[in-house]
This record gives C-alpha cells, sequence and structure tokens, in this order.
C-alpha cells in the first residue's frame, strides 16, 4: 500500500468545479439518451396489453424481468425440501439470502487484500452469470 | 449641497470668464449699436426697395449685405441693439455655467465611485449578510475529491442518482393525466399515449429510465462490493445502498400494476403471490399489497400511493444519508 494520504493536494481535485464538471458531462448524455428514447417513444409507444381481466389468466403470466429469476427459482423448486413445503424453503432462502446482503460488511470484516479481491470478482462474475441466466430462461420459458 | 475650496476655484474661474466674454460681447455691439443710432431704426420698405434694386447697404457704416456675416442680424438691425445679444448670452451663458458645472460635478463623482460589481455578485453578498451561506456552501463545493474517483466506474451511482430525478420529473408529468381507478387507468394510459402532446415520449423515458435505474443499482453495487468499499468503517453505506435497491424494486413493482392491462395484473398476481408464500406473515403482506385477497381496484389505488408518495420520500431520505455517509468517509482507496 502506498503512504499517500487521499486528501493531498496534487492527488484530489475539488469537487467543485472539477467534479461538478465531470457529473456533468454525465448527466449530459444521459440527457441525450433520454430525449433519443423519447423520439423513439414518439415512433413506437410503450403500448398496452388488452386490459386488466381477473377472469381471463393469460397463458403466460410473468412478473418483472428484475423478479424473474426469484420467479424462475420458486416455480422450479421441488414441491417438498427437507420435508418443508418447497415454495416456503424458496422464499425463506432468498429473504435469507437478502438479509446475508445487507449486513454483509459485519461479516466480512478481514483487511482487505488482492486476493480477496479476486474472489470478490469471481463471485460476483458467477452471482451474475447465474442471475442473467435465470433471468433469460423466465424470458423465454 | 456644500462646495469645497478647489470647485470654489472653478466656479471663479469659469464666472470671470464668463464675464470677460460678456463684457467684450457688450464692447462690440456698443459700437455696433452706436452706429445704428447714427443711421436710423429700420425702415423696412427701405430695405425691400434696395433689395429689389440689387443694391447694397441700409448705411455706409455697415459692409454690404453679402459680406456681412451675420445676415440675420445685418436685416433685423439687432446688431444696433445692445439687449437682444446681452440677453442671449445671459441665457445660454447661465446653460453653459450649469452644463460646465454638471460636467465638473459628474467627472468627480465618477471618480469617487464604488468598485463595479456584476448583478450576481451583489445578490450572493446581499443573501450572504442576511445567512451566512456563502462559507459552509464553499467547504462543501471545494471538498477535495480523489482523483481516482474520476474513472468511469466510479459514476454509476451518480446515473442511478441522476435517473432517479428523470423518473421524478416524467413521474410526475405521468401523474398529471393518469387516473388511478380500474374504469380508468387503461383508458389514461392510452389518453396519454394518444392525445397528449409527447406523452408517448414521456412514458417511453419512464419506462426505460426505470429499467436502466435497477441496472444501473445493480452495476454500482457489484463495484462496490468487487472493491471492497463496503468494508468498515463503511458498513452503513452498504446497507443504506441495499435499501436503496429494495426501494427501487418497490418503486418497480408497483409501477408495474399502474397500466392496469393484463400484463400488469398477472404480473402484480404472481408476484404477490410470492411475497404471500413467506411464512407466518406471508397473509398479511398479501392482504396489505392487495388490500383484500385479490388484486383489484383497491390494490391500484395502495399501489399508486406507494408508487407516487411513500416509496419516493422514502428513497430521497434514504439518499441523502447515503450521500451524507459517502461525504463524511469519502470514497474509498481501490487496492
Amino acid at each position: 500500500m502506498t503512504t499517500t494520504h487521499p486528501e493531498q493536494e496534487n492527488d484530489s481535485v475539488p469537487f467543485y468545479p472539477d467534479h461538478v464538471k465531470t457529473e456533468f458531462y454525465v448527466v449530459v448524455a444521459i440527457l441525450v439518451l433520454a430525449f433519443i428514447v423519447g423520439g423513439l417513444g414518439l415512433l413506437s409507444p410503450v403500448g398496452l396489453q388488452d386490459p386488466a381481466d381477473s377472469l381471463n389468466t393469460p397463458l403466460h403470466v410473468k412478473p418483472e424481468w428484475y423478479f424473474l429469476a426469484l420467479y424462475q427459482l420458486l416455480k422450479y423448486i421441488p414441491p417438498q425440501v427437507l420435508g418443508i413445503d418447497g415454495t416456503i424453503f424458496g422464499v425463506v432462502t432468498i429473504a435469507l439470502a437478502f438479509v446475508v446482503v445487507v449486513i454483509w460488511p459485519f461479516l466480512d470484516k478481514k483487511e482487505d487484500s488482492k486476493k480477496a479481491m479476486l474472489v470478490r470478482v469471481v463471485a460476483s462474475i458467477v452471482g451474475m452469470i447465474i442471475l442473467v441466466a435465470l433471468t433469460i430462461w423466465g424470458e423465454v420459458s | 449641497m456644500t462646495l469645497r475650496k478647489r470647485q470654489l476655484v472653478w466656479l471663479g474661474l469659469v464666472v470671470a470668464g464668463g464675464l470677460v466674454l460678456l463684457s467684450a460681447a457688450a464692447a462690440v455691439h456698443g459700437r455696433a449699436a452706436a452706429a445704428a443710432q447714427v443711421n436710423g431704426p429700420l425702415d423696412w420698405a427701405q430695405v425691400e426697395a434696395a433689395r429689389d434694386a440689387g443694391q447694397p447697404a441700409l448705411s455706409a457704416d455697415l459692409p454690404p449685405a453679402q459680406l456681412d456675416p451675420c445676415l440675420h442680424c445685418h436685416i433685423s438691425g439687432e446688431n444696433a441693439n445692445l439687449w437682444t445679444p446681452l440677453a442671449r448670452w445671459a441665457v445660454f451663458g447661465t446653460f453653459g455655467l450649469v452644463f460646465v458645472f454638471g460636467v465638473y460635478r459628474s467627472a468627480s463623482v465618477w471618480n469617487q465611485r464604488k468598485p463595479w460589481k456584476s448583478l450576481t455578485a451583489r445578490t450572493v453578498e446581499w443573501v450572504d449578510e442576511r445567512y451566512q451561506v456563502s462559507e459552509p456552501l464553499s467547504k462543501i463545493l471545494k471538498k477535495p475529491v480523489p482523483k481516482f474517483a474520476l474513472r468511469w466506474w466510479y459514476c454509476l451511482g451518480g446515473i442511478t442518482a441522476f435517473l432517479f430525478v428523470v423518473q421524478g420529473i416524467t413521474g410526475i408529468m405521468l401523474a398529471f393525466y393518469y387516473k388511478p381507478t380500474a374504469a380508468e387507468a387503461y383508458t389514461s394510459i392510452q389518453f396519454i399515449e394518444n392525445e397528449v402532446r409527447f406523452g408517448a415520449a414521456i412514458r417511453m423515458i419512464h419506462h426505460w429510465a426505470a429499467n436502466g435505474m435497477i441496472v444501473m443499482c445493480i452495476a454500482h453495487m457489484l463495484r462496490v462490493f468487487i472493491m471492497g468499499a463496503f468494508k468498515a468503517p463503511r458498513e452503513l453505506n452498504w446497507v443504506s445502498g441495499v435499501l436503496l435497491l429494495l426501494l427501487t424494486l418497490l418503486f418497480g413493482f408497483t409501477g408495474y400494476l399502474l397500466p392496469w392491462d393484463q400484463r400488469a395484473y398477472w404480473a402484480t398476481t404472481v408476484a404477490t403471490d410470492i411475497a404471500g408464500s413467506v411464512p407466518a406473515i406471508g397473509s398479511l403482506i398479501l392482504v396489505f399489497l392487495r388490500v383484500g385477497w385479490d388484486v383489484s381496484e383497491a390494490t391500484l389505488g395502495r399501489f399508486y400511493v406507494l408508487h407516487i408518495i411513500v416509496t419516493p420520500l422514502l428513497t430521497v431520505a434514504f439518499m441523502l444519508v447515503h450521500f451524507m455517509m459517502i461525504r463524511k468517509l469519502g470514497i474509498k482507496k481501490p487496492l
């Protein structure tokens, strides 16, 4: 580890105007993108399906894409896991996983190292691949 | 008005100069007047007759009309009279004195003027005099940001925050026309897409910025996770960030129902079903979300309020906390 202090003069830029300027460019880029998206919306709107009808269940019922992975997990979990109802098991597992994510900083207290970072990179990639795969599977199924 | 010594000297000089000019003029015109006394008052018939005859001169003492430098004086016989030029000198001379004095005053006011300040600077000063904001504000603005934080992957959180702003603005625009009732929700969306000017564009932006916000949230989280920025002392930054992700998902979850079409209805049905299978409190969550056992108009109203009031307020609060904690602890130096 180097011994330079982050607040040292040559190591930092003032928040205003340097950093704000950078953020401003990002904001302008997003705005341009938003206007392009809006223009596309004028050409082909988001649109609507048929009006909601509680008596008519469509063939493929799907939640939003960001819940698809969870939905897919729950859909394909066996009906009985360790003697517990499968759906309840799945939901509890997901809830516990979420709790673990929330309190992760309190579990991973070791001094950070390059090796630990590499492990985290691999874990992130694997996790994201699983998540994306489940989402795609949910989307096409 | 008080005159200072220097000003008195100048005034004296100007008055003296005026008097000299005035007496010179009086002398010149006195001579002319004396000549006019000899020739007698002007006779217009004689002037016209002389003009018609092409003859010069009313009197031997005056130059011929063509050579007289003041033809007007020549004809009207003014140069035979002292009072007209004297009155002219008195009137115009007074104005002249006033003018000269004004120029002098203007010059000295200009010399003693306050240094020029822009309207912005004066406004800032005015506010600052009253509320003393510039010092804490400049402290906030001048806070050093480490140079490594200018890399692109450090702006993912900022993008998320800005997309939230975009969602706020476009969401307000949509809320002007949206009606959260089973009878009108669907048609009001149709109205927004077909009738409202740029309504389709605004809905499109709201739709895609919502998806973008979730993607950016996850990307930001991955960056923080990989770089180990969640580690002590930044544990609570992470916790508040995860809660913000949860709130973002809640935004998506509640917003998805609002179009009140088949996709929205059944997505909400299956999603709330999942929530309902949580042991012990599942039914409670289900009934709270659906306001009853089925997805109905009451669900729509509840989701609408959650979407446009409860979740935004919580998100803004958590964002402020998140930002303040980041400010306090700074950005983690990469390994």
